[in-house]
């Protein structure tokens, strides 16, 4: 029985112990593995005769596909880590730039003129779902996603309820706008407050995609991370924010809130926001299936991060574009 | 190294200034305003101003006169963006405009220097209604 003791990259969550742990010790010959987080150390005794080399690479292969890796001596991998924002950098900056000029382009304004029926409004989910509300759905999805993707093994369940969630919210309260007519107005406040908040979670979810947190730059009470972990683990929690993003600001998705008022019949005003969410699904899902792809590919860390820069910018546009709808601050974007 | 971060530097802030250059407000400068007050016109002592709203409002900053009956008249055509979702915080005015037709809204009586803004439900488009 000999203990030997490896650095440990990639580790950047309470469940990456545990997965950890898990994993190495189904290899045989390990009898026990003990996962240090704050010394990003891995300790293992072993009744296998080999060298310490070796043994990192041996273990390393059973969990590189995560994203982790072990190593005898330290700085190798912390050298990669800190490579990789300057890559990412400009790579997130350059999706941001591209997403401005598209939105500054105008050629999401063409018309659409007439009544809405279903065609058009999966027409106009269709542009919705790359239009500036993408700042806010679209970031808060890929933000979500690549957290979720970095964090559990099985990632593609709460992104299936995620948008499982979305569609039946849609469906749902779209045939209730049809069938109650014009009593109720959406109130604009609340959905710009429901804006800021996701622009905060994505900010947050975005820098600690970036690894502000991980590096210790910004300390943050530990308690907010383990708390979107245990959400994440949890069936209804995707689900419930799949449901929210029917009410957070997007002027394509409020515009069909009114067509679906107007519409006049549960039925209709059902096939109105469906067609519409079922229009914004396909650029949802490429995010949010896209991250889980890249997530276990090897390009894992350039994604993570470009992600995250992207997430940022997207989520203080968001933000700073919620306070001036709220009337806090002078606008400062026209695009 | 060195150099990759030096380039990935010099890129990110080329990037950055870029964006912020142009997606900034730039209703300071007056020179990139065409429309100026063509678009206002004063009938039976009440003076109309039309915004049309579609991917933004146009033209982005009105010039009106003061001490006058003001009502501003918003266009849509065919319009599902943000500006369709428009908010008026000045006179308490907040509705998601028909797509395609025309909202007539009292702006009240204007007094010179004021300036009556409008953004749109996410807060991403806006216009100014400058009163001389």
């Amino acid at each position: 029985m000999k203990t030997f003791t490896f650095h440990v990259s990639g580790t950047h969550c309470p469940s990456c112990k545990i997965f950890i742990e898990d994993t190495l010790n189904e290899h045989s010959g390990v009898q026990s593995t003990v996962v240090d987080l704050k010394q990003k150390t891995v300790t293992i005794n072993t009744t296998l005769d080999e060298s310490q080399q070796n043994l990192a690479e041996m273990l390393t292969e059973k969990i590189k596909h995560n994203g982790y890796s072990l190593s005898v001596e330290m700085q190798s991998t912390e050298k990669k880590d800190a490579g990789v924002i300057w890559h990412a950098l400009p790579i997130g900056l350059a999706l941001l730039a591209l997403f401005f000029v598209v939105q500054k382009s105008g050629i999401l304004n063409f018309g659409l003129g007439g009544t809405v029926t279903p065609a058009t409004s999966f027409i106009i989910g269709l542009v919705a779902s790359v239009s500036s509300c993408l700042a806010v759905v679209g970031g808060l999805v890929l933000s979500l996603s690549a957290t979720v993707s970095q964090d559990t093994i099985s990632d593609v369940k709460p992104m299936i309820l995620f948008h499982a969630g979305r569609l039946i919210s849609f469906a749902v309260l779209g045939g209730v706008l049809g069938a109650i007519g014009s009593a109720i107005g959406i109130s604009f406040t609340a959905t710009l407050i429901l804006g800021i908040i996701a622009s905060l979670v994505m900010i947050v979810l975005g820098l600690n995609l970036v690894g502000v947190f991980e590096k210790n730059m910004i300390a943050l009470p530990s308690g907010i991370f383990s708390f979107f972990r245990k959400l994440e683990h949890k069936t209804i929690a995707p689900f419930l924010v799949g449901v929210g993003t029917f009410f957070l600001p997007c002027g394509f998705t409020q515009a069909m809130q009114v067509a679906a008022l107007s519409s006049g019949s549960f039925v209709s005003g059902l096939l109105l926001m469906t067609a519409f969410a079922v229009g914004t699904l396909p650029m949802l899902a490429l995010l949010s299936f896209g991250s889980a792809s890249f997530a276990h590919s090897k390009h894992a860390p350039l994604f993570f991060k470009s992600a995250g820069v992207l997430v940022v910018g997207l989520g203080t546009f968001a933000f700073l574009a919620g306070l001036a709808g709220l009337g806090i601050i002078n606008p400062l974007f026209n695009i | 190294m060195q150099k990759n971060i030096i380039i990935s530097i010099v890129m990110s802030g080329t990037l950055i200034a870029g964006t912020i250059y142009f997606v900034s407000d730039k209703s300071a400068n007056p020179d990139g305003e065409v429309a100026q007050s063509q678009n206002s016109e004063i009938k039976d002592g009440v003076q109309y101003i039309t915004i049309t709203a579609k991917g933004g409002y146009f033209p982005h900053v009105t010039e009106i006169k003061g001490g006058l009956p003001t009502k501003l008249i918003v266009r849509t055509d065919g319009t599902y963006d943000c500006s369709a979702a428009l908010v008026i915080r000045s006179v308490g005015f907040q509705k998601i405009l028909q797509p395609t037709g025309e909202e007539i809204i009292d702006l009240g009586t204007p007094k010179s220097g004021d300036t009556v803004q409008g953004v749109c439900g996410m807060g991403m488009y806006n216009f100014q209604i400058e009163v001389s």
